[in-house]
């Protein structure tokens, strides 16, 4: 019955074509897809000789801008400059 | 109905301002600094923005996203700060973005980069791409790509349309792209000669 399900599931499965998953690879690589639409590209995209080494190349590259994130080197400082500032507005840390 | 106590008020104020507000500063610092660029700049856009969160904080609905809420003040903050980019800069549409990135791939593999992403330890040179974008297309690199935030949320946090977050962001990262190989080329890195992410010019 499971070998059934995954087959009609398949055979039922939305087509998608090259161009589509272009035109929606941002949007698949950001999770704004819904999840069957998801699925369909993510299954494209895994047979596919022309999608997969861009959907890679999308990938990395994405990654490679989370890696810039920049964090403030003296967090505390500015933590407690901050704390300063708002107790004169009558603000009082717990 | 009795009112409490203005003390009790002030201190529910603060409870709900630290509990709510400052648990995001860590976010709002990552924020003001890639908006600001300038790390004293930065520090001011952060006071500035918690200074005007705590004095509005009854115009806060509890329940709802404050990390946005904290977002839009910051960046109405910084952009009152400083004039406005003069050049015209929307992405036409986020349909033919989308298009154009199948574009850059074909020239980065044209080029041996189509594995420059996945290769090479490019941090600095993407700060830089990122730094050298205009600003609305900065903005939208920095909500969705470094603060996770969903299309629908950077919409709402830059007050435009979701499909104008959508051009700028693809615009946005076909320019960083372009950039980046550029300046692998001008660095003279070895296409395709690494398995894994080294440091650029690594040893």
């Amino acid at each position: 019955m499971r070998i059934f399900n995954r087959l009609f599931r398949r055979a039922h499965a939305p087509s998608i074509d090259c161009d589509t998953v272009m035109r929606q690879l941002w949007d698949y690589l950001d999770g704004e897809l819904t999840a069957d639409r998801a699925a369909a590209i993510r299954q494209h995209v895994e047979m596919c000789s022309r999608c997969k080494p861009q959907t890679d190349f999308e990938a990395a590259f994405l990654e490679a801008v989370k890696r810039t994130r920049r964090e403030h080197p003296q967090p505390e400082r500015l933590r407690g400059a901050l704390l300063e500032a708002l107790a004169k507005q009558g603000f009082a840390s717990s | 109905m009795e009112m409490p106590p203005r003390s009790a008020a002030q201190q529910e104020k603060n409870r709900a301002f630290e509990a709510e507000a400052l648990r995001w500063l860590p976010d709002v610092t990552r924020f003001a600094l890639s908006l600001a660029r300038d790390e004293a700049d930065a520090d001011d856009l952060v006071q500035e923005t918690f200074l005007k969160a705590y004095a509005s904080w009854d115009r806060f609905t509890p329940g709802t996203e404050c990390r946005a809420w904290l977002f839009v003040i910051c960046r109405n903050a910084f952009r009152r700060g400083r004039v406005r980019e003069a050049r015209y800069v929307d992405a036409d549409d986020a349909e033919l973005e989308a298009l154009a990135a199948a574009a850059v791939h074909a020239s980065a593999l044209q080029s041996g980069f189509g594995e420059l992403f996945a290769t090479v330890d490019l941090s600095d040179a993407v700060a830089r791409a990122l730094e050298q974008l205009p600003e609305p297309f900065r903005e939208a690199v920095t909500l969705v790509d470094l603060h996770d935030q969903s299309y629908d949320e950077a919409a709402q946090i830059l007050d435009v349309p979701v499909g104008t977050v959508r051009s700028r962001l693809f615009r946005a990262r076909r320019l960083m792209q372009e950039a980046l190989i550029d300046h692998a080329r001008d660095a003279g890195l070895a296409p395709n000669t690494q398995s894994q992410p080294r440091p650029e010019g690594g040893r």
